[in-house]
């Protein structure tokens, strides 16, 4: 076309509007590709608030390449935080109604050191356990809470 | 003589009330409160939540000392009750803003405003999640697309503003 000397600007020719389309095509492409990574890369981070900065085998298999980076890095980037604030942010999810529990532990954990007690957590042994302390266990569904 | 005794107990009351709603308890409830039903991040409470943090460690010492004492443990869990739900409220409150910053982290980064409205740490956490997200963007999609189209901010390079439109821009 700028051989031919015609104004680029206005010359409607085949080629500009096959250029158009694909221009268009393309950037469509581009916004719905990103609104989906960008709303999975949402899902993953409720998951570190749900699950906590361990992934289960069965999400693990879902995700790409990238998105498990990205799961570890935002994993890192909270932890990074809660280290220059010195507290952990991610026990004491729900308010609290007693300051001990009673728990069933659902699959073997074995023996565990808390505070100054180490317990042997057998399955199908109940507890009496510091809140605090239980909620990682309920979290990830090796305890459950005796509400009853 | 009764009446009297009446508005003296209710001025006595009202002196109770107001010494009640200005402990630093009281105002970490209302700042959780805002906080959680307010859409986007409030001002950090930087005094508010360094005397809360002081609190709440002289309060576990104490509990420590009843435990060890033989304070009668009625009164021993009661204090670990208070305490425990002063932490929860302290914990929320934190993390409901970094799940705001989560929402709208690039939103922050461009905002001045918004910025000054966080903490020092809660600046380098959505520092750090912009980073992330646009990493996380570029690999798995702009790297992959022709040369004039890989900015996250606009669709292309011929664009003339930043009109990527995505409703958290």
């Amino acid at each position: 076309m700028q051989e031919e000397g015609l104004d680029v600007q206005t010359t409607r020719s085949a080629d500009h509007y096959g250029a158009l389309i694909h221009h268009l095509s393309l950037v469509r492409n581009k916004r719905c590709l990103m609104a989906y990574v960008y709303n999975r890369a949402e899902t993953i981070r409720s998951l570190i608030w749900k699950v906590g900065p361990v992934l289960p085998q069965e999400i693990q298999e879902k995700l790409s390449h990238t998105e498990e980076d990205y799961f570890k890095k935002h994993a890192g980037t909270l932890q990074s935080y809660m280290s220059r604030l010195d507290l952990d942010v991610t026990v004491d999810m729900v308010p609290p109604k007693d300051p001990y529990i009673q728990v069933r532990v659902l699959d073997d954990i074995g023996v565990v050191l808390s505070d100054d007690k180490t317990t042997n957590f057998a399955r199908h042994s109940m507890h009496f356990l510091k809140r605090t302390d239980a909620e990682q266990f309920i979290s990830r569904g090796l305890m459950e809470e005796l509400t009853g | 003589m009764a009446s009297e005794a009446g508005e003296g107990s209710t001025a006595g009351m009202d002196d109770y009330e107001t010494l009640i709603s200005t402990t630093d308890v009281e105002l970490l409830k209302k700042a959780w409160r805002n906080e959680k039903a307010a859409p986007e991040i409030l001002r950090f409470e930087t005094s508010l939540i360094q005397r809360i943090r002081g609190q709440i460690q002289l309060m576990e010492e104490n509990i420590e000392e009843f435990a060890g004492s033989g304070i009668d443990p009625l009164t021993v869990s009661l204090y670990q009750m208070d305490l425990d739900r002063t932490q929860y409220l302290f914990r929320s409150y934190l993390r409901i803003r970094l799940q705001k910053i989560e929402k709208y982290m690039f939103h922050i980064s461009k905002n001045p405003e918004v910025q000054s409205r966080l903490s020092e740490q809660e600046k380098g956490f959505a520092r750090r999640c912009a980073d992330d997200m646009e990493r996380h963007l570029e690999e798995s999609v702009l790297s992959k697309l022709p040369d004039n189209y890989q900015d996250t901010v606009k669709q292309s390079i011929i664009s003339e503003e930043s009109d990527m439109r995505f409703s958290w821009f």
